[in-house]
């Protein structure tokens, strides 16, 4: 009987688990662990045969947060999808899930001793994924990687002698496909008071915080389209791939008294991003919560007109007097066009060139987004559109980025 | 059985809150424009009356005027037409679809060479996703370029 009401209660279509960038949407904002932030894309810099993608989860992480230190949520599905026909569909993804586990009950420590391995018998709390890839035309799902650990969360310098030597124990490599999860510093930056009415004044509001990250390299003609990484110059729909990331948690929760919640259903999105503060400053209130539930080959039916006639330049005029050029009449087709490279169909996905020859140096927003690149400042001075440059006043991340896998920099400590 | 009861009050809050009224055959709204469907969606999401909005606007013919923008339509098959003039800033996200034939596009494209026109359409609103959760969107069929 319980089953049936269940199963009546998902049919009915009406309870939906709703929610996603840095708290970018109200019902995203209640749902931190599966909130995601930014990703990321960009050739190898260690091997240009390689695409990089950084998915970024559960944003501005205290350091010290303990004792129930971050991790990914195990009741959730995170997902990388990537188009390589240009048709804003998914072609291949890449899913990773969670399972937690607790050696001892009895304590309410993370770690019961110094840590100085990822296996160590003194990490209390730990977390392990699988990682499977997709295939969306054929339905074909191979797990690529099974019960890797997540490294842990860096408690300070009481538990690890050498925090990045544990950490970098967790990077796994299986037929040419890396994969890390787990605890890095967050890599974004900006100055988080430009939501005070557009009070940007160059304050580091993100540096000595933490972020949770996926991030994975594939060989690239293992994600192209047929298989095979298009030739040095060519410009069609298919020398591009289309990067972005989501996170689903179970259509019905019940809650139990006495015990752990019981979940139900079919997957539903709660949260998507492909270029940053797409949703933060596109998309407004009324539209936000429904951007992350929809799929970004729709975007342009259900979200074109506030692309091509966005609100921040008018609101860079009204609170700081930017001089912005007004939106023409014709709209803001521009931006349009750098969402459709090569005649792909416009949709917030983040377009990288994978043809033979391009290396990390090219990898440059909005051709992919390397760690390091200044997306605020960029999508400011194109929405402005006057030809000055508009800017956060904050134009780098605290901790140097590394030049190999996993490329983001170590977490901050929680006792430094 | 406690938690039977919950589920069964919360399937019939669920049903009560979108339940269609018995279907009258909705009237005809052959004048109705982009802004009256703009206010109707407001009013839906005030009081709750999606179902009876998508009833009384859905299989539609309708008969309005748009700004058609190549880059978003430049197929027949993935056709968008921007339903409102540039508000500084846009108040909806949404962009009409039009399902159009071979010849209708060859008469769009005629009617409209430059990257920008205006363009008066007639066709049936075939689509209307209009709900609390997902996002509005719309597509119209039979779509004849006027």
């Amino acid at each position: 009987m319980k089953k049936m009401l269940v199963a009546g209660l998902m049919l009915t279509g009406s309870l939906v688990a709703n929610a996603s960038s840095h708290r970018e949407a109200p019902m995203i904002a209640e749902d931190q662990y599966v909130d995601n932030t930014d990703v990321y894309t960009f050739i190898s810099p260690s091997d240009p045969n390689k695409l990089v993608i950084v998915a970024d989860y559960v944003p501005l992480l205290l350091p010290s947060s303990g004792p129930n230190y971050y991790k990914f949520s195990d009741n959730a599905r995170y997902e990388v999808y990537i188009d390589n026909n240009g048709d804003a569909k998914p072609d291949i993804t890449y899913r990773w899930t969670f399972q937690s586990q607790t050696k001892n009950g009895a304590t309410f420590l993370y770690n019961t001793g110094a840590v100085d391995s990822i296996t160590s018998p003194n990490l209390n709390v730990t977390q392990t994924y699988r990682l499977e890839k997709i295939d969306e035309h054929s339905g074909a799902r191979g797990v690529i990687m099974d019960g890797v650990p997540v490294a842990p969360w860096n408690v300070g310098k009481r538990t690890f002698a050498n925090y990045e030597q544990v950490a970098l124990q967790a990077v796994k490599s299986v037929n040419g496909t890396s994969a890390f999860a787990g605890p890095r510093d967050e890599p974004f930056f900006v100055d988080l008071h430009v939501f005070d009415l557009l009070g940007v004044g160059g304050s580091h509001t993100t540096d000595g915080l933490n972020i949770m990250s996926l991030v994975l390299e594939v060989p690239i003609n293992e994600i192209a389209s047929g298989g095979v990484r298009p030739a040095s110059g060519m410009t069609g729909k298919t020398s591009v791939v289309g990067v972005w990331a989501s996170a689903s948690r179970p259509q019905l929760r019940v809650l139990r008294k006495g015990r752990d919640a019981d979940d139900y259903g079919r997957y539903i999105q709660v949260s998507r991003l492909g270029w940053p503060l797409v949703n933060e400053v596109i998309i407004p209130l009324q539209d936000k919560d429904k951007y992350n539930r929809s799929q970004p080959k729709d975007d342009v039916g259900n979200f074109g007109a506030y692309i091509l006639d966005p609100e921040v330049p008018k609101l860079l005029n009204a609170v700081l007097g930017a001089n912005c050029a007004p939106t023409p009449a014709g709209g803001r087709t521009d931006i349009v066009g750098l969402l459709a490279p090569n005649g792909t169909t416009p949709a917030d996905m983040l377009r990288i060139n994978i043809t033979m020859g391009q290396t990390a140096d090219q990898s440059h927003f909005p051709n992919g987004r390397a760690l390091a690149d200044d997306v605020t400042d960029t999508l400011l001075t194109v929405a402005c559109n006057n030809g000055s440059h508009i800017g956060d006043g904050v134009d780098g991340n605290d901790l140097p980025f590394s030049q190999t896998f996993p490329y983001l920099a170590s977490p901050h400590s929680g006792n430094p | 059985m406690r938690t039977a009861a919950v589920l069964l009050v919360a399937l019939a809050a669920c049903r009560s809150h979108e339940a269609a009224p018995p279907a009258p055959k909705p009237a005809p709204l052959a004048h109705a424009t982009q802004q009256d469907l703009a206010r109707e969606l407001a009013t839906a999401d005030r009081q709750g009356t999606w179902a009876q909005l998508r009833q009384r606007w859905q299989g539609q013919a309708l008969r309005w005027t748009v700004t058609r923008y190549r880059t978003l339509c430049g197929a027949a098959d993935s056709c968008f037409v921007a339903a409102f003039p540039i508000e500084r800033p846009a108040k909806h996200g949404w962009m009409p679809k039009l399902d159009l034939s071979q010849a209708e596009m060859a008469k769009l494209d005629a009617k409209c060479p430059s990257a920008m026109c205006e363009i008066t359409f007639e066709g049936t609103l075939a689509e209307l996703a209009a709900s609390p959760e997902q996002p509005t969107s719309l597509r119209f069929a039979n779509v004849h370029i006027l």
